[in-house]
């Protein structure tokens, strides 16, 4: 396989192609070739890094330097410079402050800021996540091959168990213990499933995981299979991530013809086959029973339970379902050891956490660093604090099942056990950062909005709940409301969590709730007083 | 100890509720024994007591702004506020007007009905009401007491109104809870 | 068995059980809505909530299952409030006017629940937005403002009968019950089985024919046997002064437990012909009305010599008038052509092979309840005993196999796993070829002599049937574990064909089982009224018609008849060129019993009355010319249906 000392990247979008990405190209493979450096260098065309205001784009690794705007005629430069000399072509860098989050992390990887952690997302951006050898010379595939030739499922379940790995969509169930569930179950045929549905307004994370490290995920999955007992996975992508799906459904390709997937891999009685299953669009697919009837070609719907899908899964048979993020850790834990990924994070919620962080920020973006740390710390250190130094006033986390956190959690500690006990939700990851511009109202509203649209419609609090609480929520806003309406959504609140028939009806309520809990103030402005504090809602708009 | 006066008006309604309390026959001779009948659509009497009554009756929906200031003067001018009929309930029959636009209603209502000529016009006099919504009382001003039914029976009206002369809140339920 | 507690109340089930199921059978009632105790559970109203010690939520009691020593509350505060909420909110989805509605007084589930709850107003209002009337159905009407969305239809038309018409589009608040992709239901795949009607707890599904006439508790109901086909289903007559104006299948029936077909439900009410209120003999070319004595009279003395009266009788009639008949006109006037109307088609090959075996052959519809694998031979169940297609549908869907054989189009065709269409005349060879092909995969269960390739090649050759599909359809049919051939006895041509069916009965380890034809074409064969009809130069003719509709090969057959006597209950064509007419009851006017296809005994109640007037039952009518005759009585009908070897077992009916 071949090794290069350095890898160029051009950028490829639309735009970038418009503005001369092909001449660069074309320039920089004359030029390197012209130097002699095309055995050492490799050059690829890479797709939309969203630096509008910068393209085309050429990043240099491993540097991580970033030029742009880029055309043919500075190729010499760059080439000479950076490829030959060794030294950073300075004026044809990008400027680091109107970086997009997209590409943040670059300027950050190099360990000059405290406590990011890359373990799921060590590989996304480094590697060609085209090319499985460039997966196997990071480490690809060794943990599955330890795992089949020297460890029993059992082991591998108790060293799951002892990583203290807790799921990454939202729910944060201990994940050895759910394999344990299925893996006790006797049944001759059994199935597990990667949850990539995605739909958390906000959450991006999964898709870079699958678009930069698609391997990864049919590596933990054939670990998952071999630890529960099945033979047979499916990994669930939502519809809107086309890219994400082409990759992964190369990578499959790759991974059969390596041997990697079918049958007695590694030379071993394991077998283990993996389909890609396109979502079509609803929130509702990423609940676990729900994404199961969607892949038995039904309803998108969640199921009545018990029983569970541990014990009656897919086509009835006992099914772990996991998310991206959660099985992206598998095999660095089954590399390094339980006792590695403990050294990460907080004792109730060990290893690391992909945020992304949204908002009225500085700096937006991906980041992946150790559970525990605080929404002050990312705020600061990472989102480089509130955009045009506005005040700080309340994140969301989780995409819409979070939680709105105010000011006075700041500090807490960002890991289940800590969010728990202070009556919030970390969910799936996803940091929406808000100023003192946005009405909570609004805000309120604007989830209430995605909750009705998604709702699948099986159950009648959800499905006439979310509605109803939406059109309070206008009302509102519009300032047509009484106080009487604010109990009204706090009954509502309630009863849509003791009685819907999944997590979408049930944390639909949990806006309204904190809303009412930290901001009670704000929004019976709107009511007594007519007026939004925030300046946000047109409270003059009632219509009889 | 004098006895609590009561007061009732009508609103979108057709007057049947009210129709359906007279048809408590003789014991309207208990009610007046324990209640002080005051202003009614029936009576003399126009409006409720400026020093407020105990109980208010409203029958019909809220159709348009003058339904309003009754319900609201009525509202604020007793303790108790009784729904009469489904109608005040929920919406009744004029709730129906509100699947349709406002004007295709009016249109329906003056100008295309049977029994109208050619001359046909939407009234449109500057002191009249402006029409709203068909709204439920409930949706205008808060409610104490709710009798759903088309009408209420007479005995579920008697009683609604006997138990609270006597100081007591009345539970409809059987025979006497019905929303036909 | 389980132990639980149901507000301290304790009670033993059975594992498996739901917590409402336990609740059912101690007699503790727990609201419900999307529940129905003949659909699988939905778990979507959430109005049967209950409280369950160390669950962190309320559950819902219809899909719970009971764990043993479960603490379950239903009348708690919380649980009180939960139920409010549901039905506060169900009344703030779409537009639920009680005044006009219906089921509005007591036969509206919803309304039911609220009341149940003390509500006496809506805390949550309306937004008033207008939901379409679907009225394009013959049958009845789909009003969505009164939909809750309980899915009960939809489950119905997919769990009990298997037509999967019905279904939801959108999701969220815009969900919406629609029939196909959605069209209207008047021009949908709907086949008017009206058992979305029979299971719609709200007034959404209307009945046309019986809206506005009455609460259920005005109402008459009747528990009896449909006689618009062999299966017998059991039915409930519902009726009011006198009138019919619905029938509902009965869900203790078990026969076919409250599933019917539009022939059923709907034909009884449709029917609109003109009812013969007395006797009419002809004089001078026309009919008068006479008294019933004058009738009989004109009757008996035309009826002689006896052997020149040609005799037919509906097998819609009862046992008792059936044997009655044959008493009559076999053994009193010794006549040579007494038969039934359907000519014994349906039962001939059958009841002969009986005979020859001299025991019962055929399964029932049990086995087609429990089968896993369905070959049709030349059955319509789209058009006819529909209620057996509907078994066989709503297992296909969960995966039973279905082969047709039909030498023409068969309205099964398309849901078919294999539809073999052999030519006319050419069954046997399909079927030999079919044996062959199973021999050839090693599925030979009874043995098959001969070169079966050969036999195969030559099958396909004569029949029109290709080889690959006589594999196909004979491997997958003989490789599950409890195939049905379902067979119309009026389609196999002659023994040989039907001995073949038998074999391959054999050969693939499945039931055999025939329809036959109208309510008691069964047990006119077993009372040897199965016949070919052929008039030889016959004098009269007596046909008890009763309620039947004759067709226009009948009225062609009987044209030439010197002299013709029709017992009907309505005018007709044959009537009116009868010479003498006798007045009777309809179906729904007189009792009997039914034997039907599965050999089950029933005993028909009589729903309506007819005294006063001048119309007695069939029976009646037939006594009344015996008298006549001077005949002995007539024996006992039960154990004379007993002796000829039946093609199925026959079982009584309990009581």
């Amino acid at each position: 396989m071949k090794t290069f000392r350095s890898m160029v990247l051009v950028s490829s979008d639309p735009i970038s192609m418009k503005r001369g990405a092909q001449d660069v190209f074309d320039r920089l493979q004359a030029e390197i070739k012209a130097y002699g450096l095309d055995e050492e260098v490799s050059l690829a065309m890479i797709g939309d890094v969203g630096r509008h205001d910068a393209l085309p784009l050429v990043i240099v690794y491993p540097e991580a330097a970033v030029y742009g705007p880029v055309n043919a005629e500075d190729i010499h430069l760059l080439v000479d410079e950076h490829l030959y000399k060794g030294r950073i072509a300075v004026d044809l860098q990008a400027s680091n402050r109107e970086l997009s989050g997209k590409i943040a992390w670059l300027n950050t990887r190099k360990g000059t800021l405290p406590a990011e952690q890359r373990i799921v997302l060590r590989r996304a951006g480094i590697i060609d996540p085209t090319n499985i050898e460039d997966y196997i010379l990071h480490d690809g595939y060794t943990a599955l091959g330890k795992a089949l030739t020297e460890s029993t499922p059992i082991q591998v379940i108790d060293e799951i168990k002892k990583s203290g790995l807790r799921g990454r969509g939202g729910a944060g169930f201990p994940t050895g213990t759910k394999w344990g569930f299925v893996a006790k179950e006797k049944s001759v045929k059994k199935y597990v499933i990667c949850n990539a549905d995605e739909s958390e307004p906000g959450t991006f994370k999964d898709r870079l995981i699958l678009e930069g490290d698609p391997h990864s995920i049919i590596e933990a999955l054939a670990l998952a299979a071999y630890a529960v007992g099945a033979d047979e996975g499916y990994v669930y992508i939502r519809g809107e991530y086309t890219l994400a799906q082409e990759r992964l459904k190369l990578a499959i390709l790759q991974a059969k013809e390596m041997g990697f997937l079918g049958q007695n891999i590694f030379g071993t009685a394991f077998n283990f086959d993996l389909h890609v299953h396109s979502g079509a669009g609803a929130y509702i697919c990423g609940e676990e029973t729900a994404l199961l009837e969607s892949i038995e070609g039904k309803r998108g719907q969640p199921r009545t339970r018990p029983p569970f899908p541990t014990t009656h899964g897919l086509f009835g048979k006992p099914t772990l379902v996991n998310n991206v993020e959660t099985l992206a850790n598998v095999p660095p834990i089954l590399l390094n050891g339980a006792t590695w990924y403990r050294s990460f994070g907080t004792p109730s919620s060990p290893g690391t956490k992909v945020y992304t962080i949204l908002g009225n920020v500085n700096v937006t973006g991906l980041i992946e660093v150790p559970m525990g740390i605080t929404l002050r710390e990312v705020i600061a250190i990472y989102a480089k604090g509130m955009k045009g130094g506005e005040n700080f006033k309340m994140a969301q986390t989780g995409g819409s099942s979070g939680s709105i956190i105010p000011a006075s959690l700041q500090d807490t500690p960002m890991d289940f056990d800590s969010f728990g006990k202070a009556g919030v939700a970390l969910g799936s990851g996803a940091l929406l950062i808000c100023n003192e511009d946005t009405c909570v109202v609004d805000l309120a509203k604007v989830l209430l909005n995605f909750f009705r649209t998604e709702s699948c419609g099986k159950c009648f609090p959800c499905r006439i709940g979310t509605q109803r609480a939406w059109e309070m929520l206008d009302a509102i806003a519009s300032g047509r409301a009484t106080l009487k309406t604010l109990d009204q959504l706090m009954d509502l609140s309630v009863n849509l969590y003791n009685l819907s028939n999944c997590g979408l009806g049930q944390t639909a309520g949990t806006p309204i709730k904190d809303i009412l809990t930290y901001f009670r103030a704000e929004v019976e402005a709107h009511i007594r007083l007519g007026v939004c504090p925030a300046g946000v809602c047109n409270t003059k708009e009632a219509v009889h | 100890m004098t006895k609590p006066k009561v007061a009732s008006d009508w609103l979108a309604g057709c007057a049947g509720c009210h129709m359906s309390l007279l048809d408590i026959d003789e014991r309207i001779v208990t009610l007046v024994q324990a209640a002080d009948l005051r202003a009614t659509p029936i009576t003399d009497l126009k409006e409720p007591d400026e020093t407020g009554v105990a109980v208010g009756i409203l029958e019909g929906a809220v159709n348009n702004s003058a339904n309003e200031e009754v319900a609201h003067r009525m509202r604020s001018r007793c303790s108790v506020l009784v729904a009469l009929g489904d109608c005040a309930v929920f919406g009744g029959v004029p709730a129906m007007r509100n699947f349709f636009p406002l004007d295709e209603a009016l249109r329906r209502a003056y100008i295309e009905t049977e029994s109208t000529d050619e001359n046909g016009k939407i009234p449109d006099d500057p002191e009249l009401a402006t029409m709203t919504r068909a709204r439920s009382l409930q949706e205008v001003v808060p409610v104490d007491i709710f009798v759903p039914g088309c009408p209420p029976s007479a005995d579920a009206i008697f009683y609604v109104l006997n138990e609270l002369a006597q100081g007591r809140k009345p539970v409809l339920k059987d025979e006497k809870l019905s929303w036909i | 068995m389980l132990n639980l507690t149901i507000n301290n109340q304790p009670i033993e089930v059975t594992e498996g059980t739901t917590v409402l199921n336990a609740a059912r059978q101690a007699g503790i009632e727990i609201p419900t809505l999307c529940d129905h105790p003949h659909l699988t559970p939905f778990g979507g109203c959430r109005l049967c909530m209950v409280e369950i010690d160390g669950f962190r939520t309320l559950q819902s009691a219809c899909t719970i299952p009971v764990t043993n020593n479960m603490v379950v509350r239903t009348d708690t505060d919380k649980v009180k409030t939960a139920r409010k909420f549901v039905l506060t909110l169900i009344f703030s989805e779409r537009n639920h006017f009680c005044p006009y509605c219906q089921v509005s007084g007591g036969d509206c589930d919803l309304q039911n629940a609220a009341y149940g709850e003390g509500m006496t107003n809506w805390p949550l209002p309306p937004n008033w937005q207008p939901y379409p009337v679907d009225a394009s159905h013959p049958n009845f009407i789909l009003e969505h403002n009164r939909c809750i969305l309980c899915r009960r239809c939809i489950r119905a038309c997919s769990e009990l009968v298997g037509v999967n018409t019905l279904g939801v589009e959108e999701r969220g608040a815009k969900t919406f019950v629609i029939a196909d992709l959605n069209v209207p239901l008047g021009q949908s795949t709907c086949v008017s089985c009206g058992t979305c009607i029979q299971v719609c707890p709200t007034g959404a599904l209307i009945d046309r024919k019986s809206a506005y006439l009455g609460h259920e508790k005005n109402l008459d109901i009747q528990k009896t046997i449909c006689v618009g086909c062999s299966l017998g289903c059991g039915i409930q007559v519902v009726s009011r002064n006198g009138q019919v104006i619905r029938i509902e299948g009965d869900w203790d029936s078990s026969v076919n437990s409250g599933i019917l077909c539009k022939t059923g439900r709907f034909a009884p009410l449709a029917d609109d012909r003109e009812r013969l209120t007395t006797p009419l003999v002809r004089n001078d070319g026309a009919l008068q009305p006479v008294s019933w004595e004058e009738a009989l009279a004109a009757v008996s003395a035309k009826v002689q010599p006896a052997d020149q009266v040609a005799a037919l009788v509906s097998t819609r009639q009862s046992a008792e008038t059936l044997h009655l008949f044959k008493h009559l006109f076999v053994d009193g006037l010794k006549s040579s052509m007494v038969t039934s109307l359907e000519e014994g088609s349906a039962t001939t090959l059958p009841s002969q092979f009986a005979a020859s075996k001299g025991k019962a052959f055929e399964g029932t519809l049990k086995d087609v309840e429990q089968a896993d694998s369905f070959m049709i031979f030349g059955a319509d169940l789209v058009n006819q005993h529909e209620v057996a297609g509907f078994f066989a549908r709503r297992l296909m869907q969960n995966g039973a196999l279905l082969v047709v054989i039909d030498t023409g189009e068969n309205p099964l065709n398309n849901l078919a796993n294999c539809a073999l269409t052999p030519k006319t005349g050419k069954e046997l060879d399909l079927l030999t070829g079919l044996m062959a092909a199973i021999s050839r995969l090693g599925q030979n269960k009874a043995g098959f002599t001969g070169d079966a390739i050969a036999v195969m090649n030559a099958a396909a050759e004569i029949s029109g049937v290709s080889t690959d599909l006589l594999l196909e359809a004979g491997f997958k049919f003989a490789s599950t574990a409890r195939p049905v051939i379902i067979y119309d006895a009026a389609h196999v041509q002659n023994l040989d064909v039907f001995n073949a069916l038998v074999r391959l009965a054999e050969i693939s380890g499945a039931k055999l089982v025939n329809p036959k034809g109208g309510a008691n074409s069964l047990a006119a064969a077993q009372y040897n009224l199965d016949k070919p009809f052929r008039l030889n130069g016959h004098k009269a003719a007596y046909v008890v018609l009763g309620d039947e509709i004759p067709s226009e090969r009948l009225v062609k057959a009987l044209e030439k008849v010197p002299f013709l006597v029709v017992q009907a209950s309505h005018t007709s064509k044959l009537t009116a060129g009868a010479d003498v007419v006798l007045p009777v009851t309809n179906w729904l006017e007189q009792d009997g019993h039914y034997l039907n296809a599965a050999g089950q005994l029933q005993k028909a109640e009589k729903s309506l009355s007819t005294s006063g007037t001048d119309v007695r039952t069939n029976e009646e009518a037939l006594k009344g010319l015996a008298q006549q005759f001077n005949l002995a009585a007539a024996g006992d009908w039960k154990a004379e249906l007993l002796q000829r070897p039946s093609p199925v077992e026959i079982t009584v009916q309990a009581a």
